[in-house]
Order: structure tokens, then sequence, then C-alpha cells
């Protein structure tokens, strides 16, 4: 019924001058301070119909994927999905393993990284990676870092030190360890050995960070140090991780990749892949149901 | 199940239980107690023979009193040393192309090598040096017996290497890999060094072992009554010293063989702790500990 | 819902809240019809039942709230589990505010009882009827996860608003007729307010329904029915008159 229009309502009602609902007014809403579209950030990696074989078995389908410059990147998925199999792609690590080959397309910055003319070196100075098992190496915590930035560079002792030390500043172990640098990196614990690896990635100052699974041996507490260490990083760096824990997928990345049986199922922010997933597979894989 | 039938299936449990974990007490037992018998017979017999002058003298003939094993023991150090010398290096790097990679046609070969050289009999092995080191010279030499005992060591160093190279983590060699480190950087200052601990062991074991070799000696160093230093010549050596005493008809010779034996298994019971102690020290400070 | 969830005790717990809910929407239906029939039948036992059984809903929100925040806590749920839960804390919050409703109806059934009996009072139970419909439809749309019901309720909310318009000025114009008839009328016109409230809430609920089953919030502008908060009564348009 239209107020106007009503007999009645005319005799004794008059219309307060209040605007319609929808010419509102009011200024217009700002919209929300979104994440900014995937467009505006840079491409740094990008995967390309990557296969990828473990002798004859298939382990990797047509991977295509973009990974983003200072952002991180999470692949999640059940164990043998093929996320740890494409984090090793993107610094051919997986070469050390003969029978092991992978087809396609990986892009570093627009240079396909997995053409056999590219310099291995020069992809690996770029690309840092952590593994799940802290792996200090049996020397001492100041080599553990100037191990890396020896083989690029030959630098005078006091510029050394200035290298460890802010390698070790980073991952915030400058404090806990700057009084006994000449000891064995063993001699740390699990949380801090991690830590010590992932100086010692940053130290040769790569672009793009690798973690398999960087927290998966720690402690609560060491994990989050871990968690906090990749929010401190993520301005500079391509992080990408590889994690069983959803949650830490949920709390440390900006996109998400679910893979299942060397697929990759959804790829999206990280956001909407935790509250609504497009596809059912991933529905049920992070909400813990049968597949 | 019913509450008794569980209760005499836990009793049956027990005895079996009791039964096997007493007969291993009493095969480990009896295997303590004969070496024990062992070393306290060869301590019982050679410590009367020990002396300085023992342990500094040439050998004398029989009834002469005074004589000692002095050039034997130079002797075993320096056939042991040179044989050291030559397995070492061959052994550790035959090892680490095995373990490294392993994968290869080549280590495949060499690997199954090692084993067969491993389970040739050392006597085999002393004929081996003779015809070769010793009949085409128409001289024992010392040499000879050190090339039979590295031949004796090198698949036991082969195997220690490989071995502990193995064990070392697979993520130390990809982290390494990944920083972008070369090959051999990789495995000179990352896998050798992480398995040092295990790789020293199996050294220590290899020089315990053929120290108490004597079957290739007898062709190849021969023995001495002299000082003798010389690599060409023939040279005294501890074990083949103790097996001339030892067969000799000479209550004297007799004696001083108990004391030869007695110093040889100090020697190689001194190399067995060391290789202990290596493992040890090597893994302390290794916890690879999942805590803060 | 979709598949089981492995952990089994996860899906009973969830069964749970999805049982609360529907048990607070059957109270919520019953405790309207209750309170409007009291005032149709003049019945203030039966208002009294109403305003007690208020307690009952209260007690169902805070098992509702307790059983959510154990939900959050210990499962972490993701997804359509995160949604879930999430809905049922504001669907119940929803119920609740009804319910309070019509205990309000119903206590002022009471009022009016004393009251000698108006002519209108049956336009009352006609939105009541309408609102007890939405109530129904969205509550078995919520059983069903059935997003397109819970459009449809959204939609007709619009008929309730505009009945509630009617009533507005019917009752208005009551009052400005007779003053003896002012407090008789302010009572049917919060009555009114009441029953309309129910269904802004019956239309939240269908919001939330929509957000559980696509993920997304629902964008589209609602169409209004009741514009009675854009008027006033305006004394010098009868003194013209």
């Amino acid at each position: 019924m239209d107020i106007e229009n009503s007999p009645r309502a005319g005799m004794w009602l008059a219309r307060v001058a209040v605007p319609a609902p929808g010419a509102s007014a009011l200024p217009p809403v700002q919209p929300e301070a979104v994440a900014p579209a995937a467009a505006e950030v840079r491409v740094k990696v990008d995967i390309r119909d990557v296969d990828f074989f473990y002798g004859k078995t298939q382990a990797l389908k047509n991977i295509n994927m973009s990974l983003r410059d200072r952002r991180v990147t999470a692949f999640i998925g059940p164990s043998g999905c093929g996320k740890s199999t494409l984090l090793r792609i993107v610094n051919r690590i997986y070469e050390l393993y003969p029978n092991q080959t992978a087809t396609g397309e990986v892009l570093v910055d627009g240079q396909n990284i997995l053409a056999s003319t590219f310099d291995l070196n020069a992809v690996r100075s770029k690309i840092g990676m952590v593994f799940q098992r802290p792996t200090p190496f049996p020397m001492s915590i100041y080599d553990n870092i100037a191990f890396g930035i020896r083989l690029y560079e030959k630098l005078p002792t006091s510029e050394m030190d200035n290298r460890v030390e802010s390698a070790l500043r980073r991952t915030a172990l400058w404090d806990e360890v700057k009084d006994k640098l000449r000891q064995s990196g063993l001699s740390l614990s699990g949380g801090q050995q991690q830590r010590l690896c992932i100086a010692r990635a940053i130290a040769v100052q790569p672009e793009v960070l690798l973690l398999d699974e960087p927290a998966s041996a720690l402690d609560p507490i060491s994990t989050q140090r871990i968690e906090e260490l990749i929010a401190e990083l993520r301005p500079d760096y391509c992080i990408v991780i590889v994690t069983h824990n959803m949650q830490q997928a949920a709390r440390c990345s900006d996109y998400t990749a679910f893979m299942y049986l060397g697929e990759l199922i959804e790829f999206d922010e990280t956001e909407r892949m935790f509250t609504h997933p497009r596809e059912k597979r991933t529905e049920d894989y992070i909400t813990g149901r049968f597949g | 199940m019913s509450a008794t039938s569980a209760a005499a299936l836990f009793r049956r449990r027990r005895l079996k239980s009791v039964l096997w974990i007493g007969a291993c007490g009493i095969f480990a037992t009896a295997v303590a107690v004969i070496l024990l018998l062992i070393m306290g017979y060869i301590v019982r017999e050679g410590i009367s023979a020990i002396s300085i002058p023992f342990l500094t003298r040439l050998p004398r003939p029989t009834g002469i009193s005074g004589g000692g094993v002095a050039n034997g023991i130079v002797g075993t150090l320096i056939i042991v040393g040179i044989a050291a010398l030559m397995a070492f290096p061959v052994g550790v790097l035959v090892g680490t192309y095995v373990a490294v990679y392993g994968h290869r046609r080549m280590s495949q070969w060499l690997s199954f090598l090692a084993d067969v050289l491993a389970g040739v009999p050392s006597i085999a092995i002393g004929i081996y040096a003779y015809t070769l080191l010793v009949e085409p010279f128409r001289h024992f030499s010392a040499f000879s017996a050190s090339f039979a005992f590295a031949v004796l060591m090198i698949p036991l160093v082969i195997r220690a290497t490989e071995g502990a190279i193995s064990i070392v983590p697979r993520e130390l060699r990809e982290a390494a890999t990944a920083l972008g480190a070369p090959e051999a950087r990789v495995v000179l200052k990352i896998l050798v060094v992480a398995a040092r601990p295990g790789i020293i062991t199996g050294l220590l074991l290899s020089l315990a072992r053929v120290t108490g070799e004597t079957a290739p000696l007898l062709f190849t160093a021969f023995g001495s009554q002299y000082w003798e230093l010389r690599p060409g010549q023939p040279m005294a050596e501890l074990s083949l010293q103790i097996f001339t005493y030892a067969i000799s008809p000479y209550a004297d010779w007799h004696a001083q063989a108990w004391g030869g034996a007695l110093i040889l298994i100090l020697a190689v019971f001194v190399l067995s702790v060391l290789a202990r102690l290596s493992v040890l020290f090597g893994r302390e400070g290794r916890g690879h500990g999942g805590t803060a | 819902m979709a598949a089981e969830h492995i952990v089994k005790s996860y899906d009973e717990e969830l069964g749970r809240l999805s049982k609360i809910i529907a048990e607070m929407g059957g109270l919520a239906e019953s405790q309207l019809a209750a309170a409007v029939d009291a005032v149709s039948r003049r019945d203030s036992a039966l208002a009294l039942q109403v305003v007690e059984g208020d307690a009952k809903v209260d007690e169902l929100e805070r098992e509702l709230n307790n059983l959510a925040i154990r939900l959050l806590a210990l499962r972490q749920p993701m997804a359509i589990d995160l949604r879930e839960i999430f809905v049922a804390l504001k669907i119940g919050s929803d119920l609740e505010r009804m319910c309070d409703y019509a205990a309000n109806v119903a206590k002022r059934s009471i009022a009016l009882s004393h009251t000698p009996p108006v002519q209108s009072v049956h336009s009352l139970p006609r939105m009541a009827h309408l609102a007890l419909r939405l109530v129904k439809d969205v509550i078995d749309a919520y059983v069903a996860h059935d997003a397109d019901k819970a459009l449809q309720v959204w939609r007709s909310d619009e008929e309730l608003d505009e009945m509630y318009a009617s009533l507005f000025r019917e009752f208005l114009t009551y009052m400005m007729e007779d003053a003896r008839n002012i407090g008789t009328y302010t009572h049917l016109l919060f009555m009114a307010k009441n029953i309309e409230r129910i269904g802004d809430h019956a239309t939240n609920i269908a919001e939330n329904l929509y957000y559980l089953v696509h993920g997304t919030a629902l964008t589209e502008v609602r169409p209004k029915g009741d514009r009675t908060s854009l008027e006033v009564v305006a004394p010098e348009s009868r003194v013209g008159r």
C-alpha cells in the first residue's frame, strides 16, 4: 500500500522529508579494505603445465599455478598428494635423485628454470629451501650461515660478521646465540635449529623461500615462532609453505592450494578456501570428512 | 574370554618370557665367561714376561735370557701404518662414492666386490701378495705385508664409510644443494664431515682387525731377528713372532709368546675402546630434538 | 549436510546444535501462537504461561552458546562447519528475541484483558498468522538447509510490514477519534510492532541461512513494506482540516 495514495493518510499524516532508502544521503560507504585483487600482486613463480614422474609413476598432473611475490602461498593436501613434490620442482632439488623427471615450465621472473640450459646454481641462489627436519650442517653456528654466503661471495671478515649477524637478527635468533657462535649448530634446540636453517637460507639473499613442513617437527611454541617469522619475512619474499596443519595454512598464508592425488584441486585466497571453498573435495578435506 | 582362561594365558606368557630371557642370559654369560677366561689366562701367562727389557730389546736365542720383542712392536706399527696409508684414502673415497652414487651401476659393482673381498680368507690374500710382490722380486718385504693388510682393510673401510654416510639425513644433502653448493662441496664439507664419527670408528676397527692377523705375514713380512726399518726388507712383526715362539719347543720362548699376545690384545682392546668413544663423541650434541 | 566427519563425535555435536535450533524455533512458534490466542480470548492464564515459558528458551539459548563455544574451541571448524556454528549462534539469538517479543505480547494481553474489549483486536491475529508462517517456513528451511525457501521468507516479510503499516494507521485513527482508547490501542500497537519485529528476525534468519548455504552474504536490498518510521503525526494537518 502506498502512503501517498492512501486517502485517509493524507488527511492527518504529513510526509517528513526523509530520503528514500535507496537514495541515501549518507556519504557512500567505503568498501572494506579487501585483500588486493590477484592481478595487483606481481607473479614471481609461474608454474605451467607441469607433470612429474617418479620413474614411470606420474606424481603430478598438469599443474598450473602462479605464486605471487611478497605473499605467502600454502600447499595443503593429504600425504602423497604431491604438494612436497611440487615444492621440490621449484628449485629442481628433485634432480638429486635419478628417475625423477619434470616436464612443463616453471617461470621464475619469466625465465623457465626447468630448461636444461638454465644454470642450476643461478636457480638455487635465488630460491632458499627449509625442510621438515632441521638440517644444521655439522659445523659452528657462524659457519652454518657463512657456508652459503661463501658460495657466492668472497667477503672480508668484518663484512661476513655483519652478514651473519643480520641473518640471525632477521630470524630473531641473534640474542639467543650471539655468545656461542662458535658452537656447533647441532647444540641448539630443535626450534632454534630450524630458525638457524631459515637464517642460513635468507643469508644468501634469495627471492623465493620454499618451506617444506617447517614446523611439523617442532613443539607449539617453536611453531608459533616460525609462523611469526614467516609473517616478518612476508614483505620481502615470495614464500611457499607446505603444511599438514590446516590451521597453520589458514594462519600464515595469503593463498592456499589444495592438492589431491597429484592434481591441483583448488587454488584461491586463503580466507575464501577456509570459509567457503568452491570444490566439494576441498571442503571435505578441510572440514575432516570422508573424501 | 573368561577370567580364568585369561589368567592361564598370562601365566603361559610369563613362563615363556622367563624361559627365553633366561636362555639369553645363560648364553650371554657363557660367552662373557669364556672371553674373560681367555683374557685372564693370557694376562696371567703374559704379565710375568712383560718387562722394560722385553719391550725395548731385540729377540735373543733360546736359553739366553733378556730377549725382547721391540723389533716386532715397531715392525707391527710400520706394517700396519703403511697399510693404513694405502687403505684409508682408497676405502673412504670408494665408500663415499658408493654411498653418494648408490644408484649407479659402478657403485653397485664396487659394493659387490667389496663384499666378496671381505669374504676372502686372509691367507689367500697373503698368497696373492706373495705372488704379486714377493715372488717377482725373489725377496720378502714389509711392504708386501702392508699391501696384504691394506687389501684386507679396504672392504671394511668401504663398508664403514658407506654405512656412516648413508645414515646422514637425506635432507642435509638437499639443504646444502638447495643453497646452491656444488656437488663436491656438498659431499666433502657436509656429508663426509657429518659422517666423520662413523668413518673414524670404521677405520679404527679395521686397524684392530689387521693388527691381529698372522696368516698373510707368513709369505710376506716373513719376520726378522734384527732391527729392520726398511719397508723393502723382511721385517719382524708381533703376531708373527708370537706364532714362531709358540710353535717352538722352548719354554722361555713360550713365555715370551704369551707376553707378546698380551701386548697385542691390549693394542686391539685400546683400538676398540677408541672406536667406541669416537661414536659416543660423535653423537654428543647431535640431538635432533624437537623441543625448543 | 555433506558427508560424515571422520571424527564421529563431531557430527553428533553439530547435530545437537541443529536440534537445539529446531527446538527453539518450535518454541518461538508455539509461544507466539499462544500469546496471540491469549489476546483474542482475553485469557490471562494462558498469557501467564507464555511469559513463564520464556525461561525455557533462554535456557536453550545458553545451551546453544555453550555448545557453539565448545565446538569452536575444541574442533577448530573450517568452511561449512564454521559457517554452521557461526550461523547457529546468530539464529539462536534471533529466536531468543522472537520469544521475548512473544512474551511481551502475552504480558500486554494481561493488561488488555482489564480494559473493555475493542473491535479491531481481530486484525492482530491475522498479522500473527502471517508471522507464524514466516517463522515456521524459515525454521523448515533451516532444517533442510534450503536457501531458496529462505529467500521466499525473506521476500514475504514485506507483506507483514505492509500489514503492520496499515494497522499502525488504523490504530492511530482510533486513538485520535476517542482519547479514551489510547491506552488500549497503545498496547495493541506495541503488540503489532512486536509481531512485525518477529518477522524481521525471521528475515535475519533467512539471510544467515543464505550465508550458511552459499558462503556469501545476501547483498540484495530487501523490499520494505513498512515506512511508518518515516511518518509522524502532524497535529497541524488536523488543525488545518
